[in-house]
């Protein structure tokens, strides 16, 4: 089943189309990774699917619900209430953590699970302890988000993410606020991941976690998808000549 | 010497200026005299409407400058600071309807030159036709006025002692316009005046209020000079004289309408009574501070009144001026310029009036005290709700992310994200508040309720001595070294995240 299916989806500020025509599909236990120069609108895209911004064209569904089908060549929302159920599906994970600084790391946890999801705290506890083990934070339960390290901010994050179960996990640049040493950590975590069948969609730099984790890669420029397929093609012997371009410079 | 010195004398010396009766006015070559006034005395002193300095008193002193050459300087003063005008020498003479009677020794004297009695004035529609109806009614006075001086002072006359005990309450207020104000409205039954005002006012005011047939007490008006100025007194007064001798006192008399109370003969004997009054400074300091500590409680409960009210409320404004409905926003908005545009103290006045002025309703006399709650919490919610804005708007764009993605709902974000981070972006800013807070409750004197610096201005002015003023202002300076510990102690505790 394709928990992520989107078509030609089209998306401007202003006067400025950052988006031009995007068509994707992800499969379940799929890991696809976006690669692409900056601007190139792959944090836009994200952002449209994980619907923190309105899209101007173009129907998104997630895990075989509609969330927005295209009328009158105009996207339409489904209702308020369908979205909501819509929402749970999927979990986003930020380039710069927005972790909750006044909660302990727990907390940080805890608090959707019980207060959205209405799940019984003690229950929500006992996964997020197992969830900070998993991270390798066990110890760290009570401590509050300025205390941790940025690779430590980044695991209780996505951590967070997984507490609420989504199917599918969107990741922004999850590493590019980190320092070399500790992209590491979180890349080994995303590992991790894949390993048990998580569905992942990865906007990242990494070109070679890219190419050791995903099943599928996306090349994205000037808000078009340029090239795609299996990582061994796309990164080893890219065809388009953006996509040469880009991984050159990248190797510099 | 080296700067420092110099500053340091410097400062000494104007210290002692304070406390000491200064000796400027005694100067031989006088080119300039200057007359204290208080400007809300007409016909004695007060501004016409071209917006000067007029009145009977001035003209007098107008003419006695001419002739002696001086250039004549108008000094509209607040009435409770009187006395420190005088010792400072920032002015030369109290000539404003000054009552002899009760104040002998307390000032060097002209000879009286208005026989003046004080009456009492209600309105038309009143009840009250003797002075022995005004069982159980509100009486107001002017602070520290002759008619106050009738029912509480030292000198008073015991059957006006005995009538002030069956009064319901004797609020003091500062100038007349208000008092009026007051007994137009309601919160007040009756004025005591002194009988030259009254027929001003009265014929000012139309046939809103009648003047009371029976006289509270009778009393004399002379010009006030700094004790032992007999100097300046004795050119003053010999002028006064030569005027009456020549027919333009009785010219001067004439044109403020004032020939049926004029008394000024040469015949009155001057009376020079250089006692000092000698309590000892301990006792005194003890009494000041026993007197001040009435308004104490009054003050501290529109400070914490005003916190009850306008921290909530501020908060709910806040909200509504960040609404998305635009005519709510809007209205909010226009609230927030006009409460910061204008003067607390104007803004208490329209909420004390208010009512019966627009609306035509009568108030309590409980009335005041809320009326004052009311002013602040209004003034204080509309700062408190721009604080909370900018708190709230400090919160990073990612924590409302953040919340979206996890679905909390508008709400769930608003108390358990948003207010726990704004509470600490604006902690430094609501201590600014709260500490002006302390200072402002004073302003309460606005519309005449009596907290602890209003009762300091009153004990200063009957005590002739600044003292009260320093011990006021010991107590607001405790009270917010107090807060301000507090407030810290708070910032430390909200400390435990960044």
């Amino acid at each position: 089943m394709n928990l992520l299916e989107v078509k030609n989806l089209k998306k401007s500020f202003g006067d400025l189309q950052v988006l031009k025509d995007i068509s994707m599909t992800v499969g379940e236990g799929e890991v696809v990774s976006i690669l692409g120069p900056s601007g190139s609108g792959k944090s836009t895209f994200l952002r449209c699917i994980s619907m923190l911004e309105t899209i101007d064209g173009g129907e998104m569904s997630y895990c075989g619900s509609k969330a927005v089908k295209e009328e009158n060549g105009k996207p339409v929302y489904v209702s308020k209430q369908e979205l909501k159920e819509i929402k749970h599906s999927f979990g986003l994970v930020f380039q710069n953590f927005n972790l909750f600084p006044h909660y302990t790391v727990l907390r940080n946890i805890t608090e959707a699970p019980i207060h959205v999801l209405k799940r019984s705290s003690a229950e929500v506890m006992a996964e997020a302890k197992v969830l900070l083990q998993k991270m390798g934070l066990a110890d760290k339960g009570d401590y509050y988000p300025y205390q941790l390290s940025g690779g430590q901010q980044q695991r209780v994050a996505i951590a967070r993410a997984l507490a609420m179960k989504p199917r599918i996990l969107f990741f922004d640049e999850p590493t590019s606020a980190l320092d070399p040493e500790l992209t590491a950590e979180i890349l080994k975590v995303l590992k991790d991941l894949a390993q048990e069948k998580m569905t992942m969609l990865i906007v990242t730099h990494e070109i070679d976690f890219a190419r050791s984790v995903s099943s599928h890669v996306v090349f994205m420029d000037g808000g078009l998808i340029v090239e795609e397929g299996k990582p061994e093609d796309v990164i080893d012997n890219p065809s388009n000549e953006r996509t040469r371009t880009f991984l050159r410079k990248l190797e510099q | 010497m080296n700067q420092k010195g110099i500053s340091a004398l410097c400062a000494a010396s104007l210290l002692l200026t304070l406390f000491t009766p200064s000796l400027s006015a005694f100067a031989a070559d006088r080119t300039q005299f200057t007359v204290g006034f208080d400007a809300e005395f007409p016909p004695y002193g007060y501004q016409n409407e071209e917006g000067e300095y007029v009145g009977f008193d001035l003209s007098l002193a107008q003419e006695v400058c001419d002739r002696n050459g001086w250039e004549l300087k108008k000094t509209p003063i607040e009435w409770n600071s009187k006395d420190m005008e005088l010792k400072t020498g920032a002015i030369d003479c109290i000539w404003n309807g000054f009552t002899i009677n009760g104040r002998e020794n307390d000032y060097t004297w002209s000879v009286p030159y208005v026989d003046n009695s004080q009456v009492a004035v209600v309105r038309t529609d009143s009840d009250i036709s003797q002075l022995s109806d005004m069982e159980n009614k509100i009486v107001a006075v002017q602070t520290d006025s002759s008619a106050l001086a009738a029912f509480t002072g030292e000198d008073a006359e015991q059957k006006n002692i005995d009538l002030a005990n069956t009064f319901k309450e004797l609020q003091q207020i500062g100038d007349y316009n208000s008092a009026f104000m007051n007994l137009e409205s309601g919160s007040v039954d009756v004025i005591c005046m002194d009988i030259g005002v009254a027929k001003y006012e009265i014929s000012k005011r139309g046939d809103k209020f009648k003047m009371l047939d029976e006289q509270v007490s009778s009393e004399r008006y002379g010009i006030g000079f700094l004790k032992g100025n007999t100097e300046l007194r004795d050119e003053v007064q010999s002028t006064l004289l030569q005027m009456l001798e020549d027919g333009t006192f009785a010219e001067i008399a004439e044109e403020w309408d004032l020939s049926d109370s004029v008394c000024l003969s040469e015949d009155v004997a001057v009376r020079d009574d250089f006692t000092e009054d000698e309590t000892p400074f301990g006792e005194k300091l003890v009494s000041i501070c026993r007197q001040l500590l009435k308004g104490v409680g009054a003050s501290l409960s529109i400070f914490f009144l005003t916190l009850l009210f306008a921290l909530p409320l501020g908060l709910l404004i806040a909200l509504g001026r960040m609404s998305k409905f635009k005519p709510l926003s809007v209205l909010i908005k226009l609230y927030i310029s006009v409460v910061r545009g204008t003067p607390l103290m104007l803004q208490m006045l329209v909420v004390f009036f208010g009512p019966y002025f627009l609306f035509h309703v009568s108030t309590s006399t409980e009335y005041r005290f809320i009326a004052v709650i009311i002013g602040f919490t209004l003034n204080y919610a509309a700062y408190f709700a721009e604080i909370y804005r900018s708190g709230i708007q400090a919160v990073p764009v990612g924590q409302h992310e953040a919340c979206e993605i996890l679905g909390f709902s508008k709400t769930q974000e608003f108390i358990r994200i948003v207010l726990p981070q704004m509470f600490k972006n604006i902690l430094p800013s609501i201590t600014n508040e709260v500490i002006t807070l302390v200072k402002d409750t004073s302003l309460a004197f606005a519309i005449s309720y009596t907290e602890m610096f209003t009762l300091a201005k009153q004990v200063a002015a009957a005590e002739t001595t600044i003292m009260p003023l320093f011990i006021a202002g010991v107590f607001y300076y405790v009270f917010n070294l107090i807060v301000a510990f507090a407030m810290e102690y708070i910032e430390k505790k909200m400390n435990y995240f960044r």
